[in-house]
């Protein structure tokens, strides 16, 4: 057996790659599409970002007159598809696509000219969403509830334009997660069992299952609603059931909450062991919550339904099942904290964005319990509560999960690290920014304001509150400018990094930065979830660790202080 | 923390070795082979698609109780049967060619028999449509029919891309330009047409013959 040497942390400078545009126009490989994900993303990300500043600006007092209804309106509509369909999705296939081969040990995905037109098609989804703006852009809210958003209500051809815009997202979704299923299922290196793929992979996996199910369940939903609009059936409208569109929407909205986070928790599960030099806290627990999460996501579609007027044993059976989400889900939370514990903690950009992860995806997850009790719901549904709900969870936990995902692998793509002190800086702007303007609209919401109204009386507190909440949206969008800021300049001038700044165990770390194509030159051989700690050290393999507990069922002492 | 080993073992690379479809195979043992990765692929694929038309059929079936325009009776089973007849009997046509492809012997004259049968089914469908309409059976008239026109408008569609990707594949074939290299495409197109096949039947049985509930 001949023996390669690693390149060492003093590797040259990243050879920069033909630049050449039309390359990037008929790429098939998944690095270079991961990456135009991550770009659409972004962009996007600043659209819906510019169309909420807007909305809070509005907001920012009683009786404000600087957007009229109807322009609110087609912002929150533009806003909520945006952020959804055209920033979180794609910038978590982003990752997906860049790290599952890599995490794997592929040299490319199963299908890789089907990646390519997964991309392109969520890209001209995008383009026309917004060609609607020429028509007149969609006003009914991203759940496009019918009647509101049939003919009759919305005449416009602004939802026929959302219909098409997600209909075709929708697909190159679908042939995304099916391509990630071949691919994981066909390519993982030899020695690379289920039970010991990273845990980003395990999660992207189980997330590709959801999709397949749950997207479905939109495309039928946009069919019906397009007979409706185009062809004047009668599927919500003239004696069909409104409620209807409900189901089939919420069975695809539902699991589409875990689709957009299942990812962002795999980078957290890669981020935090790393940071706390330990292996993850109860792997399998951490990977299987997952499938029940998978199972339990679509069981628990009827709670945003609460309202509808369901029978009793409808509401609580759904009730139930939604509080017993919340089991899978505690359990990561508890492995990723008990992960820190007693960890040798490096408190990097990425950690820091993990930790402020933690803290408020909790947060946001308990109030969502909260929602599960009916008396609750009835109460505070359609209200500022709601809002406040589930940005803690889509922003506090899957942009902040992406952000460190962004600032963990940014070294692995560009080959150059992010400068710690912009990193920093922006961090907290972000994290108090996103507080402040999320915190303060648990209070607006049970004072009782509604959701999507464009002003409001000046009720003793509102404006108070709510120009509170739109400072802070504005020191989190200039922290998200300096991330911006901070990427742009790292990206020519950043530090060196290496081909694993951050030792970390996973077997993306073991290619060079940015990886070659192809990926890798030579594998290591895969024995456990940590292959590159068992080459470090040979006398200490994951694989050959003897139980941690001993017949009694008590922690060997040897155990005890044992750095893994 | 620099932990990094200082050599890595060389392994064959596995991704190779793992990809079946490319693999050269012995004459005669195509059956023996594992399935391909367009045919996995093609069945995660019609997963999805059963979904869609599983919650169209929901719709459909759930719908229909109300309905109080024009009966399902203006449907006519008999003379859809017939040109039904062409549709499943292009799934034997497939079935055969398959078993010629994998016997290496000249398959695209089969491949194009079944589009061609394909097409007869969508000729039919396109009449049936044209008689329904002039009785007054149109999409707004009816619950039924909205749902009657969306689940057989879409299975029409997806005859439509078969029958033209078997018009490709089977024009392919026939001037030999098709290789070994592409067996997984055809297999994933053979599933592609059973799977349309095998909706229609559900879609017969539920929309022209069941009553409802």
């Amino acid at each position: 057996m001949t023996t390669a040497p690693l390149p060492t942390e003093t590797a040259p400078a990243p050879a920069s790659r033909p630049r050449n545009f039309t390359r990037w126009l008929s790429t098939t490989d998944h690095k270079d599409i991961g990456m135009m994900y991550l770009a659409l993303g972004a962009l996007f990300f600043l659209i819906g970002g510019v169309e909420v500043l807007m909305m809070r600006l509005q907001l920012a007092r009683p009786g404000n007159t600087l957007l009229q209804a109807t322009t609110y309106n087609e912002f929150f509509t533009l806003h909520g598809t945006t952020m959804i369909f055209l920033a979180v999705m794609p910038i978590l296939l982003g990752f997906s696509n860049y790290l599952l081969p890599l995490q794997i040990g592929a040299k490319d995905m199963a299908f890789p000219r089907l990646n390519a037109f997964g991309f392109w098609l969520t890209a001209f989804g995008g383009v026309i969403l917004y060609l609607s703006l020429l028509e007149g852009p969609p006003d009914a809210g991203w759940f496009a509830y019918a009647p509101l958003s049939e003919r009759p209500f919305s005449s416009s051809l602004g939802t026929d334009f959302w219909a098409a815009a997600l209909l075709m997202m929708g697909m190159g979704t679908t042939l995304t997660a099916l391509n990630i299923i071949i691919t994981t299922v066909r390519y993982r290196a030899v020695g690379m069992g289920l039970w010991k793929m990273p845990l980003f992979s395990w999660m992207v996996f189980v997330n590709s299952f959801i999709i397949a199910f749950a997207l479905p369940s939109l495309s039928a939903a946009l069919i019906m609603l397009e007979v409706d609009r185009a062809l004047g059936g009668r599927f919500f409208q003239g004696g069909g059931s409104p409620v209807l569109w409900q189901h089939y929407f919420w069975l695809f909205g539902h699991p589409e909450v875990y689709i957009m986070v299942l990812p962002a928790w795999g980078i957290i599960s890669e981020v935090i062991p790393v940071f706390s030099r330990k292996p993850i806290f109860g792997y399998k627990f951490v990977a299987g919550s997952t499938l029940a999460i998978a199972v339990l996501s679509f069981a628990v579609y009827a709670h945003h339904m609460f309202a509808v007027g369901f029978a009793r044993p409808v509401n609580l059976a759904f009730a139930a099942s939604t509080m017993l989400i919340a089991i899978p889900t505690g359990i990561k939370v508890t492995n990723w904290v008990a992960t820190l514990w007693k960890g040798s903690i490096r408190l990097t950009v990425p950690m820091l964005y993990a930790i402020a992860f933690i803290v408020q995806f909790t947060f946001g997850g308990i109030t969502g319990v909260s929602f599960a009790v009916l008396p609750i719901d009835w109460q505070l549904t359609d209200s500022y509560y709601v809002v406040a709900h589930f940005h803690y969870v889509l922003m506090g936990g899957t942009l902040f999960a992406l952000l460190s995902g962004l600032h963990f692998y940014f070294p692995k793509m560009t080959g150059r690290m992010l400068s710690e002190g912009f990193g920093k800086i922006a961090f907290w702007m972000i994290t108090l920014g996103f507080n402040g303007v999320f915190l303060v609209q648990h209070a607006l919401g049970m004072m009782g304001m509604p959701r999507r109204v464009y002003t409001y009386p000046d009720l003793p507190g509102w404006g108070a509150l709510n120009l509170f909440s739109t400072v802070s949206a504005f020191v989190l969008a200039l922290g998200l400018v300096l991330t911006l800021i901070n990427i742009v300049i790292s990206w020519r001038l950043g530090r060196i990094a290496g081909d694993n700044p951050w030792g970390a165990w996973t077997l993306e770390w073991a290619t060079t930065s940015p990886p070659p194509k192809g990926n890798f030159v030579r594998l290591p051989p895969v024995k456990s979830s940590r292959p590159l700690w068992d080459l470090a050290h040979p006398e200490d393999p994951d694989h050959q660790r003897p139980p941690r507990h001993d017949q009694q069922g008590h922690i060997r002492p040897e155990e005890r202080n044992h750095e893994r | 923390m620099s932990d990094n080993p200082a050599s890595i073992p060389p392994i064959p690379r596995v991704s190779q070795a793992l990809d079946v479809s490319r693999l050269p195979l012995p004459p005669g043992h195509m059956d023996a082979s594992p399935r391909s990765n367009g045919f996995w692929g093609m069945a995660v694929f019609l997963v999805t698609d059963t979904v869609i038309f599983l919650l169209l059929l929901v719709a459909n079936i759930y719908l229909r109780r109300y309905s109080q325009g024009p009966a399902q009776g203006a449907l006519d089973p008999g003379t859809t049967v017939w040109f039904s007849l062409g549709l499943w009997a292009s799934s034997g046509a497939l079935v055969l060619a398959d078993v010629f492809r994998k016997q290496a012997k000249l398959s695209g004259l089969l491949y194009l028999l079944t589009a061609a049968l394909g097409l007869v089914f969508l000729y039919g469908q396109a009449q049936e449509y044209l008689h329904l309409n002039a009785q007054g059976a149109t999409v707004d008239a009816d619950l039924f029919f909205t749902g009657f026109y969306t689940l057989t408008g879409l299975h029409g569609l997806h005859v439509a891309f078969g029958a033209l990707a078997l018009l490709v594949t089977g024009a392919l074939r026939f001037g030999g330009h098709l290789g070994r290299g592409r067996e997984g495409f055809t297999a994933g197109l053979g599933l592609y047409w059973h799977f349309v096949d095998a909706v229609w039947v559900a879609l017969f049985l539920l929309l022209y013959v069941w009553g409802g509930p």
